[in-house]
C-alpha cells in the first residue's frame, strides 16, 4: 500500500465523468487517478453511484460525458485495456450449467493464458479460495459465497495491472475476508492498483490508501484515510438500541452532537470532540427505558461520512 | 470427464451439449414437426411450415438466451472481456446458428431421403437454411435489446417476421411484380423456393439462383453481425 501517490503516473484517470440514467441517477462530474500499486475505495451508500462508476472504469458501461484514460488509453473497449483489468461486479454472473472449473477456465483462456499456466493458476486460486472440492460442482448449485469466491478467482488469474472489486467482501465468510485482505495487500506491493467499491468501513480503513465517498451519484469527500480518520480524532461515535423511537430532531440539535441517523432500531450518534455521552443520555432523561443498549467507540469512516451527511452506511459487520 | 472451453464458440457447444434436457428436446421437436409435413403435407403447405420453423428457431432461441444473460448480469461480463464488439457477436450468433442448424438437420435429411430425385436443391437449401437462421439470429439479438423477458422476445421477433414471410410469399404465391421484386431481397423467399423445389414442388427460381441468393444473404447476415456487434453487445 502508498502513503503518497500523487506525483506517480496514473494507470486509470477519469476527468469529469459522468454516467446518467432515467430517473436523474447515475455518476457525476467524477475525477479521479489511480497509481500503480495503490488501493482506492469508493465508499457511499446503497444507490450513491458506486457500481455504477466501477462499471464505467471496468469498461462494462460507457460514460455520458468525461475522459477515461486506461494505461493511457481512452478507448474503453480496446482488447489491449481489457486485458489487463480484473474485473469483479456486483451481480456475481456465471454460467449456471457449467462447473465452478469451467466457468473460470474460459475467463482464463479469454484473458490469453496458455493452457499449462492457466491451469497450474486456477489450481492455486481454487486452493486459496476454498473452491478446490467444489471445482466440479454446477455453479447453478454454488452459494453466493462461493459464486462471489469464483468471481475472485476469475479476476484474478490473469494477475490484472488493475483490480476493479464491487463489494468484493459480501457474502464472505470472515476466514475468506482475512484471506482475500492478505491477497489484496501482497498484490498491492507488487504495483496492482486496486479500485474498490465498498461499504465494509473496516475494509476500507484497513487496505485503502485513499477514499473517495460518493453521495447521490457525485464525489463528496476525498482523501487519504488516515487524514480522514483524524478529523475524527477525540469524537466518539455512540450507538443506541431503541425500544421505541427518539425524536432525533432533538438529539441533532445539541451541541455535543455532530450527527445522528437511524438505522433499524439503533441510533447512531457521533460526538463533538471532547463531548460526553452522558449528555445525550440526559436528554432522554426519564425515558431511560427506552434504551435497550448502548455502546462507545473510535469513529470510523462510516462516521465521517454520516457526519458529512447525515446518511449512514449500511452495516456489513455485527 | 469435464471438457475445458476456452474460446466463446467452444463455450456455446459445451454448454449446449451439457444441458441434457434441451438438448434432447431441441433436436426432437423440428423432427417431430417435420415428420408429418415431409411426409404427408403438399409441397406448398410443407415449404411455408418448414420456413417458418426455420425463421422462429433462429430468431427466438437466440433473443431469449440473450435477454436472460442481460438480466443476470453475464452480458456485462462479456463487455469487460478483452474482444471486439463484432468479434464477440460473430462468434456468439455464427455458433448460436450452427446449433439450429444441427437442428434442423434431421428434417433436412428426411427431405434428401424422401425426395432423393430433387438432389440439385440441396445445396441452395443448405445455404439457405444457413441464412436465415444467422439472419434469424441477428433479429433475436436485436429483439433482446429492446426485451425485459424471454416472452416479450417473442413479441418483438414476431411482429417484423410475419409480415416479411408475407412479403416473400411464403403464405401466398405473389403475382405483382412489385411484391416478386420485394420477395427477392428478403432471406426467406430463397429458403421457401429452395424448399419447395427440394420437396418436388413448383419453385419460381432455378436451383442455382436460389444458392446464390442463400449465398449472398448468408455473407450479408455475417457483415452485418460483425457491423451491428458494438450497438448490441455494448450500449445499455
Amino acid at each position: 500500500m502508498k502513503a503518497n501517490t500523487a506525483s506517480e503516473p496514473s494507470l486509470l484517470a477519469a476527468t469529469g465523468l459522468s454516467r446518467s440514467y432515467r430517473g436523474g441517477k447515475g455518476v457525476f462530474d467524477i475525477t479521479l487517478k489511480l497509481a500503480a500499486g495503490e488501493v482506492l475505495g469508493l465508499m457511499g451508500p446503497n444507490g450513491s453511484g458506486k457500481s455504477t462508476l466501477l462499471r464505467v472504469l471496468a469498461t462494462a458501461a460507457t460514460a455520458s460525458a468525461g475522459r477515461v484514460s486506461w494505461f493511457g488509453n481512452p478507448n474503453p473497449r480496446s482488447p489491449s485495456v481489457r486485458r489487463r483489468l480484473g474485473v469483479m461486479l456486483d451481480q456475481a454472473a456465471h454460467f449456471d450449467k457449467m462447473t465452478g472449473y469451467q466457468n473460470a477456465w474460459f475467463f482464463a483462456r479469454q484473458f490469453g493464458l496458455a493452457g499449462e499456466l492457466a491451469r497450474d493458476r486456477l489450481d492455486e486460486l481454487f486452493r486459496w479460495a476454498g473452491l478446490w472440492e467444489a471445482r466440479d460442482q454446477l455453479v447453478g448449485e454454488y452459494s453466493l459465497g462461493m459464486q462471489r469466491k469464483l468471481n475472485l478467482v476469475e479476476a484474478l488469474v490473469h494477475r490484472p495491472s488493475i483490480l476493479l472489486l464491487d463489494e468484493p467482501t459480501l457474502a464472505l465468510d470472515y476466514r475468506a475476508e482475512l484471506d482475500l485482505i492478505e491477497r489484496l495487500q501482497l498484490l498491492s506491493l507488487t504495483g496492482t492498483a486496486v479500485l474498490l467499491a465498498t461499504n465494509d468501513v473496516h475494509l476500507a480503513e484497513r487496505i485503502c490508501d485513499r477514499v473517495i465517498f460518493l453521495h447521490q451519484g457525485r464525489a463528496i469527500r476525498e482523501g487519504h484515510v488516515p487524514e480522514l480518520l483524524t478529523e475524527l480524532a477525540g469524537s466518539k461515535e455512540v450507538q443506541l438500541q431503541m425500544n421505541s423511537p427518539i425524536p432525533l430532531d432533538t438529539l441533532r440539535s445539541l451541541p455535543a452532537v455532530e450527527a445522528a441517523n437511524v438505522d433499524g432500531d439503533t441510533v447512531h450518534i457521533v460526538l463533538a470532540r471532547g463531548a460526553n455521552p452522558a449528555q445525550v443520555l440526559a436528554v432522554l432523561n426519564g425515558t431511560a427505558d427506552l434504551v435497550s443498549n448502548m455502546r462507545v467507540r473510535r469513529p470510523n469512516l462510516g462516521d465521517l461520512f454520516l457526519k458529512l451527511t447525515g446518511e449512514a452506511l449500511p452495516v456489513t459487520h455485527g | 470427464m469435464m471438457v475445458l472451453a476456452g474460446t466463446i464458440w467452444q463455450r456455446e457447444l459445451v454448454e449446449f451439449a451439457q444441458r441434457r434436457r434441451a438438448l434432447i428436446i431441441k433436436l426432437a421437436f423440428p423432427l417431430l414437426v417435420g415428420i408429418p409435413l415431409v411426409t404427408a403435407a403438399p409441397p406448398f403447405y410443407a415449404a411455408l411450415s418448414l420456413t417458418m420453423l426455420i425463421a422462429i428457431i433462429g430468431t427466438v432461441g437466440a433473443g431469449a438466451v440473450l435477454t436472460r444473460e442481460r438480466h443476470s448480469g453475464l452480458t456485462l461480463r462479456y463487455r469487460t472481456l478483452p474482444v471486439t464488439p463484432g468479434r464477440l457477436l460473430i462468434e456468439r450468433l455464427s455458433t448460436s446458428a450452427s446449433i439450429d442448424l444441427l437442428q434442423v438437420t434431421p428434417v433436412l435429411v428426411l427431405i434428401a431421403l424422401r425426395h432423393p430425385s430433387r438432389f440439385e436443391w440441396w445445396p441452395a437449401l443448405l445455404l439457405s437454411t444457413a441464412a436465415v437462421l444467422l439472419l434469424g439470429n441477428l433479429m433475436g439479438a436485436v429483439a433482446s435489446k429492446l426485451s425485459d423477458s424471454p416472452g416479450e422476445v417473442m413479441l418483438y421477433v414476431f411482429i417484423p417476421l410475419l409480415p416479411l414471410l408475407y412479403l416473400s410469399g411464403v403464405f401466398t404465391p405473389l403475382s405483382q411484380p412489385v411484391l416478386l421484386v420485394i420477395s427477392r431481397l428478403l432471406p426467406f423467399s430463397y429458403l421457401h423456393e429452395s424448399l419447395l423445389g427440394a420437396l418436388s414442388g413448383q419453385p419460381n427460381l432455378l436451383p442455382w439462383e436460389t444458392l446464390l441468393g442463400g449465398f449472398g444473404f448468408l455473407v450479408g447476415a455475417a457483415g452485418l453481425t460483425g457491423r451491428l456487434g458494438r450497438r448490441v453487445t455494448e450500449s445499455d
